[in-house]
């Protein structure tokens, strides 16, 4: 006997419910890209201000971990498709195991991050924190990477975010709150995982790959 | 008893070659010459994957029309923010 | 009145987690229950399921009782600091909005006073620095910015849709708390001595020379755009999700259009400013970054971030007071609106060319002159749906029978001065222009005339307009009327010495000024007095009519609407039977009663012709 819908007093049915919250998450993602498109912006302007030193700053990025990292995240994101995907047949087993498997990978983005940050420190290449330069481009160079840390470090709060969710949705479906009827907390996750994955999809190359010929 | 319509185990994993695939080519290209190329190829294949991901791990693909448009204006407004403003940083830089 | 059942497809399975007062049997409900409510049939008695819960009622026991309205549903403090009904919440907004204003008329006191004499001898550059800021900060948003969305918005969307509540409640009572945050920080940075960047927080000297509570103020400007971008989102969807059967799109009041429109700016503005104001506290606080010349940066691209937000702000803060326009206009004129479709399609169109020609604050900043052709000509062609609503408005006027109550008589002022105020924007847009008026009190007239004598008195006009519904107490129309043309004239005479003062070349944010510009500075200052009285008038008679007012029927004004059609407060949920939509909005032709002739203000509301909802009008339930 499937269990019944709880729905907000607010709505007239279920599927009321469910497209608003669709629409609404989506609403949301929205502002996530211009929150972050503010800081693209700075980007283009602040590379077109010194191109070279741009260059240079980019081939000093670590680029075998970032690129490790973007493949971690583009399989966290199969992952958490998958996870909505069993939710949504009913399968709260494989559910579950796809959303652990996408914290996993997202706790190991993170982990491979704050090893590039390590790395990065100790290469004086952390503005504020001792960052030292030499060459003519230094004002550039420490531009880079004050938005490098900017963009990735509020990359990586959304991922701590997005892992936490993930994490709750876990427990929710080994209590087997979800039901192929009622899956919208599971798919309004992936939505926000996601749009986390494709804002690291651009900033992979517009961080790493600048100038690496 | 299924409501809403699921794609394929093998849709999805097609997908993710292939964002691993454009991983290694945005990865590969970095390393060939091609000038200023290089920026737009990198950016282009990064449009690509995000369709990818918008379009099949985010179900825009069979969303509501509405979803879509929520989805496009997100980015259009990012494109007039970084665009108008290009008629200022582009032309003075 | 309806005394329908108030439980509408509710069933007994508990609710879990409403507000702290339920009395109305309405809680959450199982999806399986019994069928949706849309259908206008006989309310919930239809279904078997929907028995009134824990008051000891069950539907055997005769006729439901009146329903409770949202002012009684609890009288704690606390009901209403946890409530999340709509309503409820547009009182907090209201409430806190109003001290804000205050706060910020203040600041604005004290600046005039100083603008007395041409010498800074009131109070010292620095304070009057941080006057003119604080004045800004405060009434831009944490006043105007919120005032109608925040109030009216939320307390009219579902009931002109014909919803219950809006689409996501808890995140409206989370808007409001970001909201009050927001203001302490913000609060707390002015009691800690202010901050002296001006609201536009220009950098390098906000970021890199400022000894003043830089980081507080743009922290509490930070969370309050937060309180926004939620507001606009719930209105987003529940818009688009939640209108009544046979609500079209192109059924909808334009209030509502309006307010779709804001929505669209608030949830793609905002988050620019959050994030450009977040690199800008940064950069204030590690010595590194982007907006510096001396650190390789650009103080232009702040001001590109910054005014991608700030312009569409300024059209939330006046999208909203034509909605309003449009509500109040048809009513006292008793006249369908001009052009439905066109003054829909104008508030989108001004929504979206507004995000277009932010650079018109920048021509003499050192952007590139092709920005500034470009940024001109687009500017140049926002005016034009603004032009076409007035136009429209008039033509409503032309041939209506025309009533002077107050919520008229300040939104006629708003008609004239929006439309001073918008052609004014006209003279800056022109690039030649500008570089004459640009910094002067030109400008400072301009977004006055619209933001003043353009919100300001909208907002003044539907305070007056749906005071009754929203207090269920009638005011004092008299009094009302006086405190609007006290307004108007207290308003012009402020304002208008300035477009002069600027255009002979009186700087802003200057402490002092040359001895010829006085005439016109006490002129400005004297009527600042005047429209000081005119703005602290109502909150005598409004608090007075709460306890002593006669109490009002549903429609006293006799508007169209559904708001109109529930009774004065609403009950707490709004409609006892969700309506059913037949018609468009504004249909005050097909009215058969003769326009009512103005009621002298001693007699009571028209209980005599009875207030239950729709009446007078045909087809009670349908509008």
């Amino acid at each position: 006997m499937t269990q019944a819908v709880i729905v907000a007093r607010q709505f007239d049915d279920a599927e009321q419910q469910r497209k608003a919250s669709d629409l609404g998450m989506w609403v949301f993602l929205a502002t996530e890209v211009l929150f972050f498109g503010g800081l693209f912006t700075a980007y283009i302007a602040t590379r077109l201000h010194d191109p070279q030193a741009f260059a240079i700053a980019s081939r000093l990025t670590n680029v075998t971990l970032g690129s490790i990292n973007t493949g971690v995240l583009l399989t966290s994101s199969l992952m958490m498709a998958l996870a909505v995907r069993a939710t949504k047949l009913g399968s709260g087993r494989a559910a579950l195991g796809f959303l652990c498997a996408t914290a996993v990978l997202g706790v190991a983005f993170l982990g491979i991050k704050f090893t590039e940050y390590v790395l990065d420190y100790h290469d004086h290449l952390v503005p504020i924190l001792d960052f030292s330069h030499p060459g003519p481009h230094a004002g550039g160079v420490e531009n880079f990477f004050y938005l490098y840390f900017f963009m990735t470090g509020l990359h990586s709060i959304h991922m701590i975010v997005g892992i936490v969710v993930v994490t709750v949705l876990a427990v929710m479906t080994a209590r087997r709150r979800f039901t192929p009827d009622y899956f919208t907390p599971v798919e309004l996750g992936g939505l926000y995982w996601h749009l986390v994955d494709i804002v690291w999809i651009f900033l992979y190359p517009l961080l790493y790959l600048v100038s690496r010929t | 008893m299924i409501a809403h319509p699921v794609a394929t185990l093998r849709s999805y994993v097609l997908v993710w070659v292939a964002l691993i695939g454009l991983l290694l080519i945005t990865l590969g290209s970095a390393y060939v010459p091609l000038g200023p190329m290089n920026s737009a190829v990198n950016l282009a294949i990064a449009a690509i994957k995000a369709l990818l991901v918008a379009f099949f791990f985010m179900h825009l693909r069979s969303a509501h029309y509405m979803l879509r448009i929520a989805a496009a204006a997100g980015f259009l407004w990012l494109a007039i923010l970084i665009g108008l403003s290009l008629t200022d940083f582009a032309v003075r830089y | 009145m309806s005394t329908d059942g108030p439980s509408q497809g509710a069933n007994s399975a508990p609710s879990g987690g409403s507000a702290a007062a339920k009395p109305q049997a309405w809680g959450d409900h199982a999806s399986n229950d019994g069928p949706p409510r849309g259908a206008n049939s006989a309310p919930a008695g239809g279904s078997a399921a929907a028995k009134p819960q824990a008051r000891g009622n069950d539907a055997s026991a005769g006729p439901m009782p009146t329903p409770r309205s949202y002012l009684d549903d609890g009288f704690s403090l606390w009901s209403w600091f946890s409530s999340v009904d709509h309503k409820r919440i547009a009182i907090l907004y209201a409430v806190s909005i109003t001290l804000f204003f205050f706060t910020g008329g203040v600041a604005a006191t004290l600046i005039r006073l100083e603008l007395i004499t041409p010498a800074g001898d009131f109070v010292s550059a620095e304070t009057y620095n941080k006057l003119f800021t604080m004045h800004g900060v405060i009434m831009v948003w944490f006043f105007l910015i919120p005032s109608i969305p925040s109030t009216f918005g939320n307390f009219l969307v579902p009931l002109m849709i014909g919803a219950r509540d809006l689409a996501f409640p808890k995140l409206n009572l989370l808007s409001w708390y970001l909201y009050i945050a927001g203001g302490l920080f913000t609060v707390g940075a002015l009691i800690a001595g202010g901050v002296d960047t001006g609201w536009t927080f220009y950098t390098p000297f906000s970021t890199m020379f400022s000894n003043t509570h830089v980081i507080a103020a743009v922290t509490g400007v930070f969370v309050v755009g937060f309180s926004s971008i939620l507001t606009g989102l719930n209105f987003i969807v529940t818009i688009h999700k939640m209108r009544a059967p046979g609500m079209t799109w192109f059924r909808l009041p334009l209030f509502i259009w309006a307010m779709y429109a804001t929505s669209i700016i608030f949830v793609l503005a905002t988050p620019v400013l959050a994030i450009t104001l977040f690199l800008l506290a940064i950069e204030r606080f590690a010595g590194v970054g982007v907006f510096d010349p001396a650190l390789g940066g650009d103080p232009l691209l702040f001001q590109h971030l910054f005014w991608f937000y700030s312009h569409p702000a300024v059209y939330v803060m006046i999208l909203p007071a034509m909605g309003v326009a449009s509500e109040i206009i048809t009513c006292y004129a008793r006249k369908d609106i001009f052009a439905y479709r066109s003054m829909a399609f104008a508030v989108l169109a001004i929504a979206i060319i507004g995000f277009l020609v932010w650079g018109h604050h920048m021509f003499v900043s050192g952007q590139s002159i092709y920005a500034g052709m470009v940024f001109s000509i687009l500017t140049f062609l926002v005016a034009i749906p603004s032009a076409i609503k007035v136009f429209n408005w008039t033509a409503t006027l032309y041939k209506g029978s025309i009533h002077f109550d107050a919520p008229m008589l300040y939104l006629l002022g708003f008609v004239g001065l929006f439309t001073i105020g918008g052609m004014t924007g006209l003279f800056l847009a022109s690039l030649a222009l500008d570089v004459h008026l640009h910094d002067t009190y030109f400008v400072i007239a301009h977004f006055h005339y619209i933001m003043v004598g353009g919100s300001v008195m909208a907002f003044l006009g539907a305070v007056h307009f749906w005071w009754p519904k929203i207090t269920g107490r009638m005011y004092s129309d008299r009094w009302a009327r006086f405190a609007a043309i006290i307004v108007f004239v207290g308003f012009n005479l402020t304002f208008f010495p300035q477009f002069l003062l600027g255009y002979l070349g009186m700087p802003r944010r200057y402490h002092e000024y040359p001895p010829e510009f006085q005439v016109l500075n006490v002129l400005s200052s004297a009527g600042a007095s005047v429209l000081a009285v005119g703005y602290l008038l109502p909150l005598f008679y409004l608090f007075w009519s709460l306890k002593y007012g006669p109490r009002a029927g549903s429609n006293p004004w006799r508007a169209t609407g559904l708001e109109w059609q529930t009774p004065s407060p609403p009950p707490v949920e709004n409609f006892a039977a969700i309506p059913v939509v037949t018609a468009p909005p504004y249909q005050y032709s097909a009215m058969e009663i003769a326009p009512q002739p103005p009621r002298s203000r001693s007699a009571p509301a028209p209980r005599e012709r009875g207030e239950g909802p729709g009446e007078g009008i045909p087809g009670k339930d349908a509008v």
